[in-house]
């Protein structure tokens, strides 16, 4: 009986005893420790490099083999390949960060995230021994065996169109190929020759007016190339509503609405695609995200009953469909996995806000607002989460007001008004002549306004001020941003009163969806607010605690995480766990439909003040004011 | 008979607790309008509706706006409910019914509740359907009640797509009934295009029409005023 030797592998100080002749590749897996070792030992990919740190004189000779990998990976001093290395006497063994397995990637775009990465779609390089009269079992039957034995694989299955291939890619690469499985259950690509380590996935973001595709390397979730675009959808109606309403008036309505969107998303893996340098082909997942129209038009599914009362989606949990069956142009067997929804109106960009985010790992009282035409609000932490949607118009985006416009170049994006002379400072984007206001300079045009005592707190305007700012016309009443002679435009940039009433009812419905999730979680005050979305980004804190666009909280408890939504997206693509978990947050966030809340409408009034109808809800009001006046 | 100075005053108070949304001005003194044996109509009429015209003028002006205007609507019911029972069963001119509901597959109804507290005030016998009501609801109610008015909201494109179906039902068995739509998808072309014989875009400007419809029907209802 052979004679038994210990090993130990640092950092963690695991050890066993093993025969000699085990290799340290097969004590590691014994041990629990996990070594990288993507080719399964055919000394293709050179990952799974260790450092001897005692007993090198115990080891199998290094072959040439092992020191062309070596070299090729610029490996130093006491260098070994795991996989290949067997021990004949004591070792110790330092596995070093880059060959352990398990990789967490951080994300740091507004979020602060650790995700292990565990993607859906694995890959495994085989060398097949040819087949031969006395060895002719089939190719597919070939890979299987294959697979149990060097990885450990039980049976998965076949795509169709991969079968198809299979045979000549097995023979024109001379039985050396990269297998793709997904989910450990099905072949979903076999490409010629050693591409283990050039794995790579889609993430979409399908928003109702922008539409942004991540190109990211599966194995170290890095974002490889981005690219956006316009919702191509927007032709058919800027809001989802009237694009539903389009599918439904139309018969090929919603055939017309999804192929835009289909067509835009081959266009975005394009371009992601030549900018990384591969082929279109080679990105083999997809992870879609989206409100719940957004998701079931691009599923080609009928929005209809999500648009009318129960607002029913067509299902909650999570969904993978062949990405040809969609027409996008990934490799031919693969997914898109698209995220779970909520409710009716809380979709699966708002999943991907949660995971993105984790307010349900959080002790304390997390409010996740994403701002948009359709404004999703979640409240909770560890304990419970309750959601619910509020129909806050495109006001705060810029549509509905006189001089709103989107944000680009010249819009004004931020203001101050002197509250003795009433005179205005603004700045506009890229410091060019003012054409309009966009999002964050129609907050805060309201927030100064409201403040300078040209709006009062009910929203009317205070026309007995001496300033030629504060006029009327034509029996409404407004306030000068810009005279006619600084703008771009030629005539007077302007805020009406009509204007501040289009921010009341769409700031109102935020405010009261906060409250009324505050009222139904039984909590006096929130601990933190945590804004999602592009727009977010660009919103003054402050005055959006001016005007009571939030709740009262410390404005330093105020984070902006950006596009958090497609940072959900991503992250679903690099991790099983986190598709699970977006599956289980979203049945257990309880979704409160506002419309029918007994105290929607009184809250919706009363929200509809600045900040507040009732000032007890808003204690440090004054406090907020001053430190607007003392910026 | 209470006299007349005393009158004023109720009334008065009555009319301002309304307009300055005062629950509890309102409540006291309709109470004291029954505890000095005033009219409850006249109560009613020349003070909790006198005071909903003022807050319809200040809504105009751009004084008032949705908050102040639901709030108000809740102090007027507050008088309401107290004045309401007392009233004598041969004072009530009911100057008509109307059948108003929010149709099928939508659930807001802010803009609805607020046209009908304006008929309601006008002296109209409101037959509330809801929300989400079945389009078949209202051929049915407004066939039942002989309904002059059929009153629909609708604050989805969506949903509002359900508005000409129920308009051609209705028009085909009760072609007398007038109809009237609103909510914030609504257009004036959609109104002529489907034959509604008049319309609001939004639950302000349903206000509004109401108003200019309470103002010309309480005329009526007044006859002498």
């Amino acid at each position: 009986m052979a004679s038994k030797h210990k090993i130990i592998f640092q950092p963690e100080g695991k050890r066993g005893e093993f025969v000699e002749g085990t290799t340290i590749l097969d004590a590691a897996r014994d041990v629990g420790v996990d070594i990288e070792a993507i080719c399964g030992g055919k000394l293709t990919c050179g990952k799974c490099q260790v450092i001897i740190e005692q007993g090198m004189e115990n080891l199998s000779p290094v072959t040439d083999d092992e020191k062309r990998l070596l070299d090729r990976r610029k490996a130093g001093k006491n260098y070994r390949l795991a996989c290949v290395t067997k021990f004949y006497g004591d070792v110790v063994v330092y596995v070093p960060e880059e060959s352990r397995g398990g990789e967490q990637i951080i994300l740091k775009e507004g979020v602060e995230l650790s995700v292990a990465i565990n993607p859906a779609v694995k890959k495994y390089y085989l060398e097949l021994p040819k087949p031969h009269l006395k060895d002719d079992l089939g190719d597919f039957e070939r890979v299987l065996a294959a697979l149990r034995e060097d990885y450990g694989i039980g049976d998965v299955e076949i795509d169709y169109e991969v079968l198809r291939k299979m045979p000549d890619v097995l023979r024109d690469s001379d039985w050396k190929v990269t297998v793709s499985i997904w989910n450990d259950k099905e072949i979903i690509d076999i490409q010629p020759g050693y591409k283990a380590e050039e794995s790579y996935g889609l993430a979409v973001d399908i928003g109702t007016t922008t539409v942004v595709g991540y190109l990211t390397d599966l194995r170290t979730g890095k974002v490889m190339a981005v690219d956006s675009m316009m919702n191509p959808q927007v032709t058919y109606g800027e809001d989802v509503m009237s694009r539903i309403t389009y599918a439904m008036q139309y018969e090929d309505g919603l055939e017309k609405l999804n192929q835009k969107i289909v067509d835009g998303l081959n266009k975005i893996l394009e371009n992601v695609c030549r900018e990384a340098g591969i082929s279109t082909e080679e990105v083999c997942e997809m992870t879609v995200v989206g409100n719940t129209g957004m998701h079931h038009i691009f599923l080609k599914i009928n929005p209809q009953h999500i648009a009318i009362a129960p607002y029913v989606p067509a299902l909650h949990c999570s969904h993978d469909v062949k990405a040809r069956d969609l027409g996008l142009n990934i490799t031919k067997g693969g997914y898109v996995h698209v995220l779970p929804i909520e409710a009716g109106w809380v979709g699966a960009d708002n999943v991907a806000v949660l995971i993105a985010t984790e307010p349900y790992n959080q002790e304390e009282m997390c409010l996740v607002i994403d701002i948009g035409t359709n404004g999703e609000i979640v409240l909770g932490n560890r304990e419970k989460l309750v959601s619910c949607s509020a129909a806050a118009g495109p006001a705060l985006e810029g549509a509905h007001i006189k001089h709103g416009m989107r944000a680009a170049t010249g819009a004004i994006e931020k203001i101050r008004i002197d509250p003795e002379t009433l005179e205005p400072e603004y700045k506009t984007i890229g410091n060019a002549p003012p054409r309009g206001i966009c999002g964050s300079g129609i907050i805060d045009a309201a927030a100064e306004l409201y403040r300078a005592g040209i709006v009062k707190k009910n929203g009317r305007f205070n026309l007995d001020l001496d300033s030629p700012r504060v006029r009327e016309v034509d029996g409404t009443p407004e306030y000068v941003i810009a005279w006619a002679d600084e703008t771009s435009i030629g005539h007077d940039i302007v805020m009406t009163q009509k204007d501040i009433r289009e921010i009341q009812l769409a700031k109102g419905a935020m405010c009261a969806g906060a409250h009324i999730l505050m009222k139904e979680l039984d909590v006096e005050h929130v601990d933190r607010v945590i804004v999602a979305g592009a727009f977010g980004n660009y919103i003054d804190k402050i005055s959006a605690l001016i005007i009571g666009l939030v709740p009262d909280v410390p404005v330093e408890r105020i984070e902006s995480v950006g596009n958090a939504a497609g940072v959900g997206a991503r992250i679903a693509l690099i991790s099983r766990e986190k598709r699970e978990e977006a599956n289980r947050i979203a049945r257990n966030v309880e979704h409160i439909k506002l419309a029918v809340h007994p105290s929607f409408e009184k809250e919706f009034s009363m929200a509809m003040y600045f900040p507040h109808m009732d000032r007890k809800r808003y204690p440090s009001h004054e406090e907020v004011l001053k430190m607007r006046g003392a910026e | 008979m209470v006299d007349e100075e005393k009158r004023k005053d109720i009334l008065e108070r009555l009319k301002k607790g309304v307009v300055e949304f005062d629950e509890d001005m309102v409540r006291e003194a309709a109470q004291e309008a029954l505890d000095v044996g005033m009219d409850a109509l006249d109560a009613i009429m020349n003070g909790l509706v006198a005071g909903m015209e003022e807050v319809g003028e200040l809504f105009d002006k751009g004084e008032y706006f949705v908050p102040e205007v639901l709030m108000c609507a809740d102090a007027l019911y507050a008088g309401l409910d107290i004045l309401k029972p007392h009233v004598k069963k041969e004072d009530i001119k009911v100057s008509g019914q109307v059948v108003i509901g929010v149709v099928e597959g939508d659930v807001h109804d802010i803009g609805k509740n607020l046209v009908k507290m304006m008929f309601e005030v006008a002296g109209f016998e409101v037959i509330d359907l809801g929300k989400d009501v079945p389009l078949e609801k209202f051929v049915e109610e407004s066939l039942n009640t002989k309904a002059d008015i059929v009153a629909l909201s609708a604050m989805m494109t969506t949903t509002m797509l359900g508005m000409p179906k129920v308009i051609e039902m209705i028009r085909e068995k009760n072609p007398n009934a007038k109809i009237l739509i609103g909510g914030a998808p609504v257009s004036k072309e959609s109104a002529e295009k489907w034959g509604a014989d008049g319309w609001a875009p939004d639950a302000t400007n349903a206000v509004k029409e109401a108003i200019n419809m309470v103002k010309g029907l309480k005329k009526e209802v007044m006859g002498e005023e």
